[in-house]
This record gives C-alpha cells, sequence and structure tokens, in this order.
C-alpha cells in the first residue's frame, strides 16, 4: 500500500510540472490599490461553571472587540497588512479574584475590583510576497499583543506553491509566540501567602475559626509561556464546481500553561468561607446570596502540551445561487483531550450585490485527565483544574450572516470607496449551560 | 484514519491527471467557494478557542494570547 502512495505522489508532481511549463505567465498586480477593513464584534456569555470561582458560579462576560486591518501594495507583487486590534471586556468570573470587595460577597454576582475589566490591545505585521507567475507567496509576520496580566510577542512565516495550473496548493506556515504571564492571585492565597490576611473566616457550620491554612499554595516563579506551531496546508480543485483542503497542525507549548486565579476546592480538605453562614448550605446555587468559599489552591497544570489538530475543508458550487461550504476537524492533544468539530455554511445569492448565509456548528469533546468538577478533586493529585472549558461537553452554533457587495465602490468616503459591509450573528449553546451571542460586522473600503 | 488518507490521496491523484482550466474556473474564483475562514470570522474563532479546549488546523491563531476570561 504503500508503494501505491508513493506511485500516487510521483503521478502528481510529474503531472503537475508538466502542466506547469505548458502554462503562459503573465503579471497581474496582487493587490491593485489600498484597501482598509473596519472590524467590530460584540460577544456576550453567561453561565454557571466559573473557573476563577472553582468550577461554579457567573460566568457572565461581555466583551467589545474592534480591528482596523490596513493592506498596502507595496508594488506589483507585495503586500505589507496592518492590523490594529482593541478587545475590552468585563466579567463578573475575572471580578471574583478579589470577591471580598462587596458586602454580600458570593460566586454569582460580579464584584467591583480592578479585575471585573480589562483591555486586549494588539498588533500584527504582515509582509507577502508573490513570484511573476503568482505561483509561489511567501509570507513573514510579527504581532504583540498586551492586557493587564499578559504580554504575547509574536513571529513567523509561511510558503504556498501552486502547481497544476493552479489547481494543487501545497503550504507550509510556521510560527512562534513568546508570551509572558504577570500573575494575578486569587485575593485570599495571596493575602495568606504574604501575611496579609485578616478575614473573619467561618467554618462549614458557620462557626468562626482561624484554621483556614491553604498550605498547598505557592506562587509561581516561572512565567513564560511559549507555542511553537507547524501548519501543513493541500488544496486542490477537484473539478469545475468542487474543491477541497486539507489541513495538519503541530502546536507544542511550554512554560505556564495554567491560569493563576483559577481557584481549586479539595474534597479530603475542610471548607472554610468568609461571609453569612445561613448561605452555606445553598453555595452551589444561585439562592447563595452572600457567602464566598476560601480555595485550598490555584489551578495546576503540566508545564508542556502537543496539540495536534487535522481539518478539512470542501465547498461545492451547487448552482449561481447556492454554494455548500463543509469542514471538519479532529483534535487530539497530550492531556488527553479528543474533540470532532464539523461545520456547514449555505451562501445563497438573493441578489448581485446580497449573499445570505445560514450556518450550523457542531463541536464535542471529552475531557482532559486533569479536569474534576468543583470540589472534586484529591489533594494528593498532581495536576488538577475545574475549568469547564476542559471538560467534556458539546456545543451547538447556529446563525446567518448577509454579505454585501458594491463591486462599482459608489459609496464613498473621502478617498476611499465601499466595496463589502459583512455582518454574522450566532448563538452559542453548550451542554455545561454555557451561553453565548456573538454579532461582527466589518466594513471594507478600497482606494 | 490510514483508510482515509490513502482514498484522499488517491482521489487527488486522480484529479490531478485532469487540471481545471483556467478559464473554467470562474465558479471555483467565486467568493464564496474560499477555502478558508472569512476575515471577519475571527472573532468567532477566537471565543471558540477560549471556550474549547482545541484550536488549529482552520487557519487561525493557535497561540498567543492567554484566552483565560
Amino acid at each position: 500500500m504503500r508503494k501505491l502512495l508513493i506511485l500516487f505522489a510521483l503521478c502528481n508532481i510529474s503531472l503537475s510540472f508538466a502542466q506547469e511549463n505548458d502554462s503562459i505567465v503573465y503579471k497581474k498586480r496582487v493587490l491593485e490599490s489600498t484597501e482598509v477593513d473596519f472590524l467590530l464584534s460584540y460577544y456576550k456569555q453567561d453561565g454557571v461553571h466559573s473557573a476563577v470561582s472553582g468550577g461554579m458560579g457567573s460566568e457572565d462576560l461581555t466583551d467589545v472587540a474592534s480591528n482596523i486591518i490596513v493592506s498596502l501594495p507595496m508594488n506589483d507583487d507585495d503586500i505589507l497588512t496592518f492590523d490594529v486590534g482593541i478587545s475590552a471586556y468585563t466579567s463578573a468570573s475575572s471580578s471574583n479574584i478579589n470577591p471580598y470587595d462587596k458586602t454580600n460577597t458570593n460566586p454569582w454576582q460580579a464584584s467591583s475590583g480592578a479585575s471585573q475589566s480589562d483591555a486586549l490591545t494588539s498588533l500584527v505585521a504582515n509582509y507577502s510576497h508573490s513570484s511573476d507567475d503568482r505561483n509561489l507567496v511567501w509570507n513573514a509576520d510579527v504581532s504583540f499583543s498586551n492586557e493587564y496580566d499578559y504580554t504575547s510577542i509574536g513571529f513567523g512565516g509561511g510558503i504556498a506553491k501552486l502547481f497544476n495550473n493552479k489547481n494543487t496548493e501545497l503550504s507550509l506556515k510556521a510560527n512562534v509566540y513568546l508570551d509572558q504571564w504577570r500573575p494575578i492571585y486569587p485575593k485570599e492565597l495571596i493575602d495568606f501567602a504574604d501575611n496579609r490576611f485578616f478575614y473573619d473566616v467561618i467554618d462549614e457550620n458557620g462557626i468562626s475559626t482561624s484554621s483556614y491554612n491553604p498550605s498547598m499554595f505557592s506562587t509561581i516563579d516561572k512565567v513564560n509561556r511559549n507555542s511553537y506551531s507547524a501548519s501543513f496546508g493541500f488544496s486542490q480543485v477537484a473539478t469545475k464546481n468542487m474543491q477541497f483542503s486539507l489541513f495538519f497542525d503541530v502546536i507544542q507549548q511550554q512554560g505556564l500553561l495554567s491560569t493563576p486565579y483559577h481557584r481549586v476546592h479539595f474534597a479530603d480538605k475542610a471548607d472554610y468561607y468568609v461571609g453569612q453562614a445561613q448561605y452555606i448550605p445553598v453555595y452551589e446555587t444561585i439562592q447563595n446570596q452572600g457567602v464566598y468559599k476560601l480555595a485550598d489552591d490555584i489551578e495546576r497544570l503540566p508545564d508542556s502540551r502537543t496539540k495536534i489538530p487535522v481539518g478539512a475543508r470542501l465547498n461545492y458550487y451547487l448552482n449561481e445561487r447556492v454554494t455548500i461550504r463543509t469542514y471538519y476537524r479532529y483534535y487530539w492533544d497530550n492531556w488527553d483531550i479528543t474533540s470532532h468539530t464539523a461545520s456547514i455554511e449555505l451562501p445563497i445569492k438573493i441578489s448581485d450585490k446580497f449573499t445570505v448565509f445560514p450556518m450550523y456548528r457542531y463541536y464535542t469533546q471529552q475531557q482532559s485527565k486533569y479536569f474534576a468538577a468543583f470540589e472534586k478533586h484529591l489533594s494528593t493529585e498532581e495536576f488538577y483544574t475545574s475549568d469547564y472549558d476542559l471538560s467534556s461537553f458539546n456545543a451547538n452554533q447556529y446563525g446567518f450572516g448577509v454579505n454585501y457587495v458594491d463591486i462599482f465602490t459608489n459609496f464613498q468616503i473621502w478617498k476611499f470607496g465601499l466595496k463589502n459591509i459583512d455582518f454574522r450573528f450566532n448563538h452559542y449553546a453548550r451542554s455545561d449551560g454555557l451561553n453565548a451571542n456573538i454579532g461582527s460586522i466589518g466594513f471594507k473600503f478600497v482606494m | 484514519m490510514k483508510k482515509l488518507i490513502i482514498v484522499a490521496v488517491g482521489f487527488i491523484s486522480l484529479q490531478s491527471c485532469k487540471a481545471v482550466k483556467e478559464y473554467d474556473m470562474q465558479k471555483i474564483n467565486d467568493t464564496t467557494m474560499k477555502l478558508s475562514a472569512q476575515t471577519f470570522e475571527r472573532y468567532e474563532t477566537a471565543f471558540q478557542v477560549y471556550r474549547e479546549a482545541a484550536a488549529g488546523a482552520n487557519g487561525g491563531k493557535t497561540g498567543g494570547g492567554c484566552g483565560c476570561n
């Protein structure tokens, strides 16, 4: 069978080169003029499994993000692109890194501390070059992003080669991200470690106590997180109406892969609280309006993770009105997570200018071996997390999009003409109770 | 998985023997036929990377940024 595969591959390569030599080379400008994209998104989620509160509590989060992408033609062959973004969020979950600055502390309501909101700024610069015959494209990029407790610097590059009268494309991409945490910890843990712990603590019977001693907690020395990724792509025009692509990535992460402010509560440790004793029996329900459980430790995860996703896309041009776009991905990592993703989109042209596209996406994953629910971990374990993003769940996402195109760019602002407007809305429902809505809109202008 | 790869390579090889000419590619070149996620899908990809363990093999970002909220 291996010989058969080699034979097929040789057949591919030889025919590709033969056909390529026959093609007539002419040169068209890669990007005719400067393009500017304005993108905006609004995301809102809520759920009941906050990792900051140890796997239960409000996951209410609102995020507004915006990007401006400017693509500049440097000459006939080269494009320089800048992508500047800012994203601002408010989060009930992360506000409870310090839940003690509100009168009725509990994991179901946002706190008013500094960690309730943050902003992420990002900048990506990309340079790409196409060969004269447009059959070879290479690019290089650098990126930077920053938020309150996290900074990321990245660089990478890629190359794509087209064969077979542009029917076949092989691509290779590699990226490195050198990230750094500035860890912030659950308030009670860092106060205890710094001998600033002066809380009125009660035990599970509501009796005042001074026995709270999170002895497993220690601050983190190594704060780097490095990610290395290599992506291999293959795409093929199959018929006049159909094309498909295959992707294979290898991602290696090293360093601090846990989140320093995610709490963990152990089943084999005594429970301690701050707040009103009458709410202890209903601690895990939304009826809890006045007590917060002190952490035993923060989540601990290995300092290495290998991820291997394999994906495929297949697009079929059904007729002048309808195209079928499909996608599938299988994912595996060495934390024992496996997942399947499948999606379908049906762009329907309702006029020369408008396309609508309903879409559906299904996702399912098997949990990490390091995950356990709220208060299910044992203190004897080496690694532990109660972050439900690493749990077993299914998710359904459905929505629609609208695309408006004006190839004549009749609407003008200063020197720029409006070419596209894109709008998408999606609802996301996870089987563990997390629900989210996301809307995004994009405007493309050309000079 | 092995069978899938064999079928895929075989299928691709057969197709490569019969290339679609550039003048026959108007359907393939339609914007709806693009073999990658669209630019403004990035926000959906970003939240999926945050809320799900899987990442990659979709042209999206596979590293950088904590994704922890």
